[in-house]
């Protein structure tokens, strides 16, 4: 998955390379890897160690009397868990789920909980020494700190705690 | 390491535990017959000599010198002859048995908590003490003589007399490592175990303390009739625990090899003798082995929820849309045969959890027992149905309820004298009654005294009085009336005693037992007694439920809470002065809930009474008509928790209380009837 993170540029590729030959441990103690979603035209990014696995075209239950940004639950193998939309959670409007939306299942401390995104694009290795806290009158509701990829986008770091915050 | 002592010291908590509720037990018939039996004073020697024997191997002092010093007591007692008592002192011995009981539960229950434990307990000790000399004083001389030639024959060291051991053992313990007489007979189990035939010397270490003593002069002997056998079973003595040095020692070499048919009958003579002190003690022991292990709780609960899996998706197979319209004899065979196992399963599984619920009734003969002295009332406790099964989750959970309403009988329901007792014509001796009845899918747990019942009117002036009336006095029903007594702070007693009064009983009562879909109801004839009925479903895992659906989504309603479901058309509905509808059933009129308006269901949904369908439903005393669109047909579920994150909401409280999966793979939300209806009156 690297290879997809780790495009081209030749600078780039020197790096990796480095990477490569003094092996990762040195570097883990700041680079993260990070799964990247799109949701409400932002990108997220959320921490791959936190993912369990990505569903698409799951049966969401609803449930009343909730906030709208609870879908509502799903039976995953037997396992009941809950689904937030995080476009409904960042005030959005509402997207019909459609074949390119994902479920992405979190492991949030003792709980598991699914979050519905518009879709997801990749994996990406990065230096979390490098984020920046957000700018205090542009703060979002589920980020606290962004990150530049390489490419030149912008990646919000989804805080998993503030996600479940009522 | 840490698992070990962590699985030894379950085992030990366990096992202990165990050992103080039959104590308990038998301490408590033994006072009704006024007397110990033969087998009672050897019980009690047992179960204390295996505390203190366990207890000195995790080095819990405490417990090990109580278990020590009431060993010590009962010894005397077993030699004796509980006939040497008089009534007084057996009255005092059983007093001081009890508190003695309740040390070792205190102080188990701090190895429990991790807590330390406690290290002063000499006066205790002392206690004990005093009441063996004061028993003891008047056998004392003839004990003290029988003792010391016990001791003179222990010095003249004679390790064995017959033949047969001709190769023997002698082996001594590290010094200073107490209780040396249980060490060897942990190492004699051991070598029993191993299928080593020996004998012993001295013999009597499992029974007497002394022993340890020559043990530390003499040496601890084991003889055996081969050398091979000898040699084996050093290395099993060089690798125990605290042996500090041993040696082999061989003897009348030329005395064992004639004759040997003679000394092969000897063995077996000795072999007798040896066993003897012990074969009831190791009877009792293998027995409790091989018909019961202890498992882990938790580990019965995954089973459960594992089972709970197959049975849904065995008929998420078997009913797989995949299959419908094909003709397929052999695969409904087979399907049939797998519902038929897994039924089966689900059958065992649940009867895995399921416990008699005699451990909590006989822990209320204990409290029936303090109260009866403390408070001086003649009750006797009648317990019935003790053996009716229960959930191991719901059990515990019965336990604090059912002791606050027995404390709550004897306190004050029962008459505080024999004579207000025979002035009203009664046996003089109050009754509580406890009784556990098991009827279909439910328990009906109810204790019920002959005591002086309750003077509803007293009830509701009180409650006047208090300001917990919530309409006018004269409209309430005896029933009502004596709910009240379960309103938080209420409490009938004008005095706060010990026991009750606190006015914070009734009300735990009632929500424990609703925690666990109970139902508590009270009734009482002034004058005749109360009776206080618990209903429990068996089980907490499984539910009857009638699936209906509400627009296009599946719920369920617990079969137990369903009256009666029924159409009804638009003339039949009246309405009240605020608009709210209401219908009448059985010359009764109730309020109709529409599950669609409740849930905000807008899509697909019916509106029209006509269309769909009521259920007339009931959970504790209220009772209302549910308004669904359609009846899907009746199932047993599964009960699933929902996820913790959903407890950010409080849809609990609006009839949300589980869900559960249904054969096809999706999800159906399980209705708390009662909560549908309070949070209807909170819209009101």
């Amino acid at each position: 998955m690297t290879d997809t993170t780790h495009a081209l540029t030749p600078q780039e590729l020197i790096e990796g390379s480095e990477e490569a030959e003094t092996s990762s441990p040195s570097e883990s103690a700041s680079t993260a890897r990070f799964l990247t979603f799109v949701s409400g035209g932002l990108t997220f990014g959320v921490p791959t160690d936190q993912v369990i696995e990505i569903i698409t075209n799951h049966n969401i239950r609803s449930l009343p009397l909730v906030p709208d940004y609870v879908r509502g639950i799903i039976n995953l193998r037997g396992q009941i868990l809950p689904i937030i939309d995080v476009r409904l959670r960042l005030g959005k409007p509402f997207q019909e789920y459609t074949s390119s939306t994902c479920i992405i299942i979190l492991d949030i401390g003792a709980d598991r909980i699914g979050i519905g995104v518009d879709s997801v694009s990749q994996v990406l290795t990065v230096d979390t020494a490098a984020a920046s806290p957000i700018p205090l009158e542009n703060r979002q509701k589920l980020a606290t700190s962004m990150i530049a990829t390489e490419e030149g986008k912008v990646v919000l770091l989804l805080d998993c705690n503030a996600l479940t915050e009522p | 390491m840490d698992n070990v002592t962590d699985s030894l010291l379950d085992t030990y908590l366990f096992e202990t535990n165990s050992l103080l509720e039959q104590l308990d037990e038998l301490l408590i018939n033994a006072e009704k017959n006024g007397d110990f039996t033969e087998d009672d004073v050897n019980e009690i020697f047992r179960s204390m000599h295996t505390i203190k024997g366990s207890s000195a191997m995790l080095e819990f002092n405490s417990l090990m010198e109580i278990a020590h010093h009431i060993e010590d007591l009962f010894f005397y007692i077993r030699e004796n002859g509980t006939s040497s008592l008089n009534p007084q002192q057996k009255g005092e011995l059983f007093n001081l048995m009890f508190k003695s009981e309740d040390r070792l539960r205190e102080e188990v229950e701090k190895v429990e908590n991790n807590e330390p434990l406690s290290v002063n307990i000499d006066s205790f000790i002392q206690e004990i003490n005093n009441f063996l000399n004061k028993i003891s004083n008047s056998g004392n001389a003839a004990q003290g003589e029988a003792k010391a030639a016990e001791e003179l024959k222990n010095t003249d060291t004679p390790p064995f007399t017959s033949p047969e051991a001709a190769y023997c053992i002698r082996l001594f313990f590290d010094e200073g490592c107490g209780m040396e007489n249980l060490r060897a007979f942990m190492l004699v189990t051991a070598l029993k175990e191993n299928g080593y035939t020996f004998t012993y010397s001295p013999q009597d270490i499992e029974t007497d303390s002394g022993t340890s003593q020559s043990i530390i002069n003499d040496g601890f002997f084991i003889g055996f009739s081969s050398k091979e056998e000898a040699e084996k079973a050093s290395l099993l003595i060089a690798g125990s625990n605290n042996v500090h040095s041993y040696e082999l020692i061989e003897k009348h070499e030329e005395e064992a090899s004639p004759g040997s048919s003679a000394v092969q009958q000897n063995e077996a003579g000795t072999q007798k003798q040896a066993d003897t002190p012990s074969p009831k003690n190791a009877a009792v022991h293998t027995a409790g082995k091989q018909n019961l292990i202890s498992v882990n709780l938790a580990k019965l609960d995954s089973l459960m929820a594992l089972v709970g899996e197959i049975v849904i998706t065995e008929s998420m197979v078997t009913s797989s849309p995949d299959l419908k319209g094909l003709k397929l004899d052999n695969f409904m065979k087979s399907a049939r045969q797998l519902r038929k196992l897994t039924d089966d399963l689900q059958d065992i599984s649940m009867s895995l959890r399921m416990v008699p619920v005699s451990g909590v009734f006989q822990k209320m003969n204990r409290i029936v027992r303090d109260m009866k002295k403390t408070l001086d009332k003649d009750v006797r406790l009648t317990l019935i149905g003790e053996d009716t099964e229960l959930d191991k989750s719901i059990v515990d959970s019965i336990s604090d309820p059912i002791m606050h309403i027995v404390r709550n009988s004897m306190d004050h329901g029962i008459e505080a004298t024999r004579e207000e007792r025979i002035a009203a014509g009664k046996n003089p001796q109050g009754e509580i009654i406890l009784s556990a009845v098991h009827t279909g899918n439910e328990i009906i747990i109810s204790v019920k005294d002959d005591g002086q019942g309750v003077n509803p009117q007293k009830v509701l002036e009180k409650a006047q009085r208090n300001n917990f009336l919530s309409k006018p006095a004269e409209e309430y029903t005896k029933k009502e009336i004596l709910s009240l007594l379960m309103e938080p702070g209420f409490s009938t007693n004008n005095e706060v005693t010990e026991y009750s009064g606190r006015g914070v009983g009734m009300d735990v009562v009632k929500k424990n037992i609703e925690a666990i879909g109970g139902v508590v109801s009270i009734s009482s004839e002034e004058g005749e007694g109360t009776c206080t009925t618990l209903k429990i479903p068996l089980t907490l895992a499984i539910v009857d439920g009638m699936e209906i659906s509400v627009g296009n989504s599946v719920y369920t309603v617990p079969i137990s809470n369903i009256r009666q479901s029924f159409k009804a058309s638009r003339d039949s509905i009246i309405f009240d002065d605020s608009g709210h509808e209401i219908i009448r059933c059985m010359d009764e009129f109730y309020p109709v809930v529409r599950l669609h308006d409740l849930y905000g269901i807008y899509d697909n949904v019916c509106t029209e009474i006509d269309d769909g369908i009521l259920m007339w439903v009931e959970a504790n005393d209220i009772s209302y008509c549910l308004f669904v669109d359609q009846l899907l047909g009746e199932q047993q579920v599964v009960v699933k928790p929902l996820p913790g994150y959903l407890n950010n909401f409080s849809i609990k409280n609006y009839g949300v209380s589980g869900c559960t999966i249904l054969g096809d793979g999706n999800i159906s939300i399980i209705l708390d009837i009662a909560s549908i209806y309070s949070a209807v009156k909170n819209t009101y």
